[in-house]
This record gives structure tokens, sequence and C-alpha cells, in this order.
């Protein structure tokens, strides 16, 4: 049997705030296939951002491991995490997350930066990437003159400029009206095709026709599929 | 990779304009003060050691009283003519000269001004002063022994008897003596402003016969400087302890290279005590950066949450805000450059049109003062936005994305 591109080994997360301790996850398993479309649904302080985050490497889980293509992440040093979310993982943010003072073409290039990419090629791929997705004329924009679609359509230009395995997205349709989100939405699926692994946030129930497979969460727990 | 940390912070910087600016300034002050301080002195210290150097070498001083003490130079020690004796007993001595001086009234077509008077005897130091001092006059002709002749300072046209003019006569205690010449600064204001008598008249006038503040000596060509000197200390020990008494022997033999050496001594001081206040100015600023630098993580905690989800590493957001600290510090360091050298060429300019001051002073700044001053300015940028970058490079990337 095939590896899975992710893979969840009974994860918790647990906050302390004083006295408290809140369990956001409970013992989570799963596994993603790669090149799969999958929507974590669940409704707010249900643990699904913090499951999003866990997987895909912006946070570490409190107990339990997680692997990314078969290697522990959770073993990894800070640095070492953000060079893999560098590398393999796209992030899509449902307030878009721009650099305000940034152009949209620079906002694009950012993560290469990261990734010691040549200036000369991380505009080719920036701009590429911004007429793939119908942007061609706004690249020297910066953010405050972008509409809210926009900034959503630079904000997954950016989450591909080092050509990811994954894309991962908190509710990027929370921001935009139904007709952006639908727009936003066929962009993934375009990306799906293309093989990347798609993984989106979400309490809108809409958004599951796009998907092939639903994850619900709640309390910090799965349900069953 | 470094070109872009310095685009994004000229960035920064640019967009917090008024912030930054004020930062800067903190840095400007610091820098300011000692570029514009030390240029000066270091002039200061070229013309005052330009002054000292045109002091023959073969000149000694003896002074009564204990070492360099300034209150034995006023408070009436003296040296007697038993010493001077001794003095000039000594061997290796060539010429040794008094140098009295006092506060008299003098009159000048009917005005009566107290002026600083001075005797010198003309016969025997004409060559000392001339040659070994490097006295002149620009007016008139140098005064000569035994002709009543007496010398203005240079300021004393103008000051003291203002249209002074050589072939003046001027009264002093009866007596009406001729203005031969007006020299030429002697270095100093005081004696400047004095006037200069035959060493007879002046004792006429005053009514004294003997004591004098100081003692200047010509050593005798081709003779060793610090054997003459031994060789007057001991020969004023002698005369003072049979004289006075075992406690009365104090005074000091200076030659002009320890006079320069003491002068160095003094401006070094002068020299460290401006860059140490200047110090305490541009720690102030560095102070200032932190404070700034601190607030800029604070205000950008989201975009450090944004920066590290895409992939950058502590090392990428500390070296961000450590370029930019780096940045405000170096142009803090040299605008404080530039500022301080136009107000260093300023104050020449001040004092150079100022006759009342005592030496022209010519701003020097050598080039390892812009330079440590540019490179400690950046350092202190650096050191100052270690600890925020090193707080922003620590932020856990999920709190500073969430925080608003």
């Amino acid at each position: 049997m095939k590896t899975p591109q992710i893979k969840l080994e009974n994860v918790w997360k647990v906050y302390q705030t004083g006295e408290i301790e809140l369990e956001v996850l409970k013992g989570i398993n799963l596994e993603i296939e790669e090149g799969s479309f999958v929507i974590l649904l669940g409704p707010s302080g249900s643990g699904k951002s913090t499951l999003l985050n866990v997987m895909s490497c912006l946070d570490t889980p409190t107990k339990g491991h997680v692997y990314l293509d078969g290697e522990d992440v959770s073993l990894l040093s800070e640095d070492e995490l953000a060079t893999t979310r560098g590398r393999k993982i796209g992030f899509v943010f449902q307030q878009f997350n721009l650099l305000h003072h940034l152009s949209a073409l620079e906002n694009v290039a950012l993560p290469a930066v990261f990734q010691s990419v040549s200036e000369e090629e991380r505009i080719k791929r920036s701009s590429d990437l911004l007429d793939a997705v119908g942007l061609s004329e706004r690249k020297d924009h910066t953010p405050a003159k972008l509409s809210g679609g926009e900034k959503q359509r630079v904000a997954i230009a950016r989450s591909l400029i080092n050509d990811p395995e994954i894309v991962v997205a908190d509710e990027p349709t929370g921001e935009v009206d139904t007709k952006t989100g639908s727009k936003i939405m066929s962009i993934f699926t375009d990306l799906q095709k293309q093989g990347k692994t798609i993984i989106i946030v979400t309490h809108d129930l809409s958004l599951t026709e796009y998907a092939d497979r639903v994850i619900k969460i709640k309390d910090g727990v799965l349900e069953d599929e | 990779m470094s070109k872009e940390y310095f685009r994004l912070a000229v960035r920064n910087i640019k967009k917090r304009a008024l912030r930054s600016w004020l930062t800067i300034l903190g840095i400007v002050v610091g820098s300011f003060l000692v570029v514009s301080l030390i240029s000066l002195s270091e002039g200061l210290n070229k013309a005052v050691m330009a002054e000292l150097q045109a002091v023959g070498t073969n000149i000694v001083m003896v002074l009564p009283g204990d070492g360099m003490d300034i209150t034995a130079m006023f408070g009436g020690q003296e040296l007697k003519n038993t010493e001077m004796e001794a003095i000039r007993r000594s061997r290796g001595v060539e010429v040794a000269l008094e140098m009295p001086f006092t506060i008299e009234e003098l009159r000048w077509r009917g005005r009566t001004e107290t002026a600083l008077i001075m005797g010198l005897d003309l016969q025997d130091g004409y060559s000392v002063l001339r040659d070994d001092m490097g006295w002149d006059v620009r007016e008139g002709e140098f005064a000569r022994a035994g002709r009543r002749e007496v010398l203005a300072g240079n300021l004393v046209p103008r000051d003291v008897f203002p249209g002074l003019e050589p072939g003046d006569e001027i009264i002093v205690s009866g007596r009406r003596l001729t203005v031969s010449g007006i020299l030429r600064s002697l270095g100093n204001r005081e004696d400047d402003k004095s006037i200069i008598f035959d060493l007879p008249d002046y004792r006429n006038i005053t009514g004294t016969t003997e004591g004098t503040p100081v003692a200047v000596v010509r050593i005798e060509d081709g003779y060793d400087i610090d054997l003459a000197i031994s060789n007057i200390e001991r020969s004023l020990e002698e005369t003072m302890v049979r004289r006075r008494g075992d406690d009365g022997a104090s005074f000091s033999v200076i030659s002009s290279e320890a006079m320069i050496e003491m002068v160095e001594n003094i401006l070094g001081v002068i020299q460290a005590g401006i860059v140490a206040f200047a110090s305490i100015a541009i720690l102030v600023g560095a102070i200032g950066i932190m404070n700034t630098m601190f607030t800029a993580v604070r205000e950008r905690t989201k975009e450090i949450g944004i920066l590290k989800a895409v992939g950058a590493k502590k090392k990428h957001i500390s070296s961000i805000f450590l370029v930019e600290s780096g940045i405000i510090g170096l142009l803090g360091g040299a605008m404080g450059v530039i500022t301080g050298l136009a107000a260093a060429r300023f104050g020449e300019f001040i004092l150079a049109s100022n006759p009342n001051l005592l030496i022209s002073i010519e701003a020097q700044a050598p080039f390892y003062l812009i330079f440590l001053t540019l490179f400690f300015s950046f350092l202190l940028g650096c050191l100052s936005g270690f600890l925020p970058a090193k707080k922003a490079s620590q932020l856990n990337p999920v709190d500073a994305l969430m925080y608003e």
C-alpha cells in the first residue's frame, strides 16, 4: 500500500491557560492521500483550524505524531518546520494575509526569497502565476488597491510560488461574495487536476461539493466519514 | 538575499517616516557631538602644539613651588635674586631671564587704564625672545635696552588704548616711556593685552628689586638638556636650603618637551571627556532605536506570522529587523558626521573671526574619526536591534498570525 502523504497518529493539542487546560484536539487519527481534495468541516471552535495548522507544520501537536511523506515532522525543530512549510506547503488564509506595503508581484514572490530562489526566477514565476489567476494587469498594485477576490487570488498565487505538493486554505471564501467564492474554488479544483493535494477548512457546507472527501470535526474529535 | 532585506528595511523605514527620523535623530545628536567636538579639539591640539613647538628645545622654565601648581604662579611664590644667581651659575645655562608681571595704571593721551605689565631684560633676553620664543613686532621696532622703550602686546591698541601707535608716549608712575612697537600675537590673550618693559624700568616703576614667578632659561648649544636641568636643580636646592632651611626647597624645572607632554596629557583628558559625554548621547540614541524596534516588532507581529508561515526561518526574521536597525544607526551616524563636520567648520570660522580668542583653530577631521563614528553607529544600531529581532524571530507563527 502506498504511504499516505499526511498521516496523523493520536494527535492531541492542549492549551494551558493558567489553571485551565483546554483540549482542542483529542487523539486525532487521520490519513490523507496525495492528490486528494479534502474539506475539513466543522463549526467554529471545533478545532478544525488547529488541526489544519498541525497538519501543515505551522503548529506542533502536544502529543502524538504527524507524518509528512513518511517523515515524522513532530520531531522537527522550528527552523526545519519553516523549511518544510516553505517547500512543500502553500498557505491561503481567510484574511488573505498579504503584506500591504508590497506589490502583488512582490507578495507572490516572497516565499521564494526564503528558499534562495534568484530574483530573476522569482519575478518570472510570480509573473506567470499572476497571469494564471487572471491578474496580469494588477501586478504592481498594492493590496489596498485590490478587491477581496483579487487579494485572494494573489494569495493563491503566492501559495504556489515554490510549487508545493499540498495547498491548505483556511476559510478561503470567508471574506468574499458567493460568485467570487466559486471562482476561487474552481482555481483549487484546477490545482487538484495538476496533482496537488488540497485541504480546505470551512464551516460552509456548500463547499463540500468540490471535495472528494469531507472530514467533519466537532469538539476536537473527528466524526465518522 | 541581503538585497531583499535591505529593500524591505528601507521600505519599512520610509513607511514610518516620522518615527524613523526621530529615531535617527537620536543617533545624529551623539555622532554630531563626537565629530564636531573632536575635530575642533584636534584642531586645538594641533594649534597649541605648533605654538609650543615654536619654543626652542633648548629653553627650560624654572618655577617656584610644587610642580605645575597654577596657584604657585599667582600665590606670590617668587624666585629671588640669589636663586636667579644660582640658576645662572649652573653649568650649561647660557641665559636666565626673569619675567615678573603685575597690574599697573598707565596713562596715554590723558586716558588712564590698568593693564598687565611685564618686565624682561631686553639686553640679555633679546635673542631668547626673538629666536627661541618667536617674539616679533608687527608694527614699529623691537624695544632697545636702556632707552625707556616699551613693547605693546598685539591687543593693546584695540582693547586697552584704542588707537595706540608706535612712537606714542605712555606714563607710568610718573615716568614717560616710548612705545617702540606693537608685538605680533604671543599666543594667548592675557599676554597680548600686556605691555612689556625693560627689566630696570619695570623695577623702578614697581619699586621692587627682585622676585619673579618664573625664569626662562636658555641652555648652551650642544649642552645636554637633562644634564643642565639637573645642574639647575642641584644648584637651586643648595641655595634654597641654605636660605630657607630644609623645607624651603620647592621648585620645578621643566623643559619645553616636558611642557609639550604635559599639554598633550591635558588635551588627551579633554578629548576623553568629549568622547565619554558624546558616547552617553549615542547610547541614549541606541536606547531610542531599541524602543522603536520593539514597537516595530509588536506592530508587525502579524507580518512576522505571515513570513514564518510562508517559510521564513528565525534567522530570516531577525535579519530583517537587524538590517533595519543597522540602517537607522548608520544613517544617524552619517548625518551626524556631515552635520558635525559642518559645525566644526562653522566653529572654526567663528573662532577665526574673533580676535579676542587665544589662537586660531583649524578643525581637523581625520579619517579614523569619520570611519569610527560610522562604524560604531552602525554597530550600535545592530546591537540595539538585537533583542527586538530575537523577540521577533522567536514568535510562534500561529500566535503571530492571530495577532490583531
